[in-house]
């Protein structure tokens, strides 16, 4: 450790753009060692080695297309018209949707825009009280990373098999993985809707007219999850294959179908989808030579070594780390998280007895409450844009969702099977 | 000069939506010619993932463009609009000669392979494939640099109104 380590930190904290200080602490370390600094484009290139990669410029470009058409309404719909009648129904409409929705669209805040939008005066008309509307909102613009394609189970994937691990990590294994955890987080934030005052009566008859309706209006969207993971599961295509179909289907059914993107803006959306995975892959560009760096200068394997001297037992361990990456979450957004700490975190926790998988949900997991715990999660700043209130609202409004997923996140950490029974199958 | 720049800027968005849109076409027509019909180009897969690599910088610079690279936004928000304009001067000229090291140095390792004749799939010649290395590096250096003259400029003329009023 120099001086220039907590310079660079002064640096990022201080907004720049976090690309190039990874590229600076790699090229000061290679530097320092003598080594021909051309390294760093070589291990840029190696963006062209990895074929996963292909994956997320096409899902990327498949949720754009979604966030713009029409398909939230279509979601929103559904959901309702299936989950309305429940106690509690509109709240667990609003969960479910959104969690379906960021799973497509990525966690990108994209969720509070187009669906926050519609439910925030829905929940308002029904009853709910304010406090509750913007908490559940918020906290929702995150929920569904844990759900296939959702962009950074596939980075955690990508990252994870650059390690040359024993064990392979597949994309395929995490999509199942992360399954069950995602349900729990839904239901124990759906059991929390159902127990607000006053709520019981505010809801809907179920209608099987309208049910039918709803899902006949949306029956060019409805077959995408059978076609991703049953395409995926089925053995008929790789995951990046499965998002070239995904690509290619919803580009034909929102522009040449429903044809509610227009030929003319859709140049539009295919730059704005890039420049969003450009901030993304020049992240894991530079980051490949900063990790390559800090492989060849053994720093995982040091750190290894001092954690095991001071950490003796597995369950202290996993305490820190939901500590360490909670505070990560706050700071950090989550795909550069994922290229930076995955790589020192993911050797020490296989030392430790930690599957590679299970660690995959475990930090996705802690990752999508920092989106929302203050004083930095990108998603309040959305939240207090997209409804027009104080920051400082609604951080008090996202407490009890805050201390309700963090127990989700617990329980997901100390269990782990609830996370590989699934892919073990 | 305005329009060489936007020149520039229109290159750069018709890229990004032509290799998308080749990105889709051969992705999707590779499964097709697999599950139908048992067969598939051996060129498609590297020269997809080479397609990639180019998606992935060219959206970088223009993410340069637009000030959408992903950063850490915490200490600026206690600061006062003098101090951040300041500051985006120092952090614009690091990242623009961050960013211009790489680029000279990769244009160093662009230029060997050059000379070198190094081939990559089906004979084409790797320096065509690595080039974009170099020239997004350097755009996106250039970008910073530009934006670093610009908040100095608007720090000095804020600097000079404040010292006029209070005298």
């Amino acid at each position: 450790m120099s001086l220039t380590t907590p310079l660079l930190l002064i640096l990022a904290l201080l907004r720049t753009p976090l690309f190039v200080v990874i590229a600076a602490s790699a090229m000061l370390g290679f530097y320092s060692e003598e080594v021909d600094l051309s390294v760093i484009s070589i291990e840029i290139y190696r963006l062209a080695d990895m074929s996963v990669l292909v994956a997320i410029p096409l899902f990327t470009f498949a949720g754009y297309l979604l966030g713009e058409s029409q398909a939230s309404t279509r979601l929103l719909n559904i959901s309702n018209s299936l989950l309305g009648w429940m106690p509690g129904g509109l709240a667990i409409v609003a969960i479910f949707a959104c969690a379906m929705f960021t799973a497509f669209t990525g966690a990108s805040g994209i969720t509070i825009i187009a669906l926050g939008a519609l439910l925030y005066p829905a929940l308002k008309q029904s009853g709910y009280n304010e406090k509750f509307n913007l908490g559940l909102l918020t906290s929702s613009g995150s929920l569904g990373l844990l759900f296939a394609p959702s962009l950074p189970l596939i980075l955690y994937g990508v990252v994870a098999q650059q390690m040359s691990l024993e064990e392979p990590v597949g994309i395929d294994q995490l999509f199942l993985a992360g399954i069950f955890p995602g349900l729990l987080m839904l239901v124990m934030l759906a059991i929390y809707s159902m127990m607000q005052p006053g709520i019981s009566s505010q809801h809907e008859k179920f209608d099987r007219r309208v049910a039918l309706a709803a899902l006949l209006a949306a029956k060019w969207e409805i077959p995408l999850p059978i076609l991703i993971l049953g395409g995926i599961y089925g053995g008929y295509f790789a995951v990046s294959e499965a998002a070239a179909v995904t690509a290619l289907y919803v580009l034909i059914v929102e522009v040449f179908i429903l044809r509610e993107i227009t030929l003319k803006n859709l140049p539009v959306i295919m730059r704005d989808s890039m420049v969003l995975v450009g901030g993304i892959m020049i992240i894991i560009g530079v980051s490949l030579a900063s990790t390559n760096y800090l492989i060849d200068a053994e720093i995982p394997t040091r750190l290894f070594e001092w954690t095991q001297q001071h950490i003796g037992d597995r369950l202290t361990f996993l305490i820190l780390l939901n500590l360490f990456l909670l505070v990560l979450g706050m700071m950090l957004d989550i795909f550069s998280a994922l290229v930076i700490f995955v790589p020192i975190i993911l050797p020490i926790a296989i030392g430790y007895d930690i599957h590679p998988v299970h660690l995959g949900i475990i930090f996705l997991a802690n990752m999508q409450l920092g989106y929302f715990t203050p004083p930095v999660g990108m998603n309040l700043f959305i939240a207090s844009y997209r409804f027009d209130k104080p920051v400082m609202t609604l951080y008090k409004a996202t407490i009890p969702f805050f201390l309700i997923l963090l127990v989700a996140v617990l329980i997901i950490t100390y269990w782990p099977a609830l996370s590989l029974s699934l892919p073990a199958l | 000069m305005s329009s060489v720049i936007k020149t520039l800027h229109r290159l750069e968005d018709s890229l990004l939506v032509l290799l998308l849109g080749s990105l889709v076409v051969m992705a999707s027509t590779q499964i097709i010619l697999r599950n139908l019909f048992d067969t598939g180009l051996v060129w498609v897969d590297p020269l997809l993932r080479v397609i990639v690599l180019w998606l992935g910088l060219l959206g970088a610079t223009v993410a340069a463009r637009e000030h959408k690279h992903i950063q850490i936004d915490v200490l600026t928000r206690l600061l006062s609009q003098n101090t951040v304009l300041l500051l985006q001067f120092v952090i614009d000229q690091f990242s623009a000669w961050v960013c211009l090291v790489i680029a000279w140095h990769g244009a160093r390792w662009v230029q060997l392979d050059y000379e070198d004749g190094i081939t990559s799939f089906i004979g084409v010649p790797a320096w065509i494939l690595e080039i974009i290395i170099p020239i997004s590096f350097g755009i996106i250096g250039l970008r910073f640099f530009i934006q670093s003259i610009y908040a100095g400029w608007h720090f000095q003329k804020r600097h000079n109104t404040q010292a006029a009023s209070d005298s």
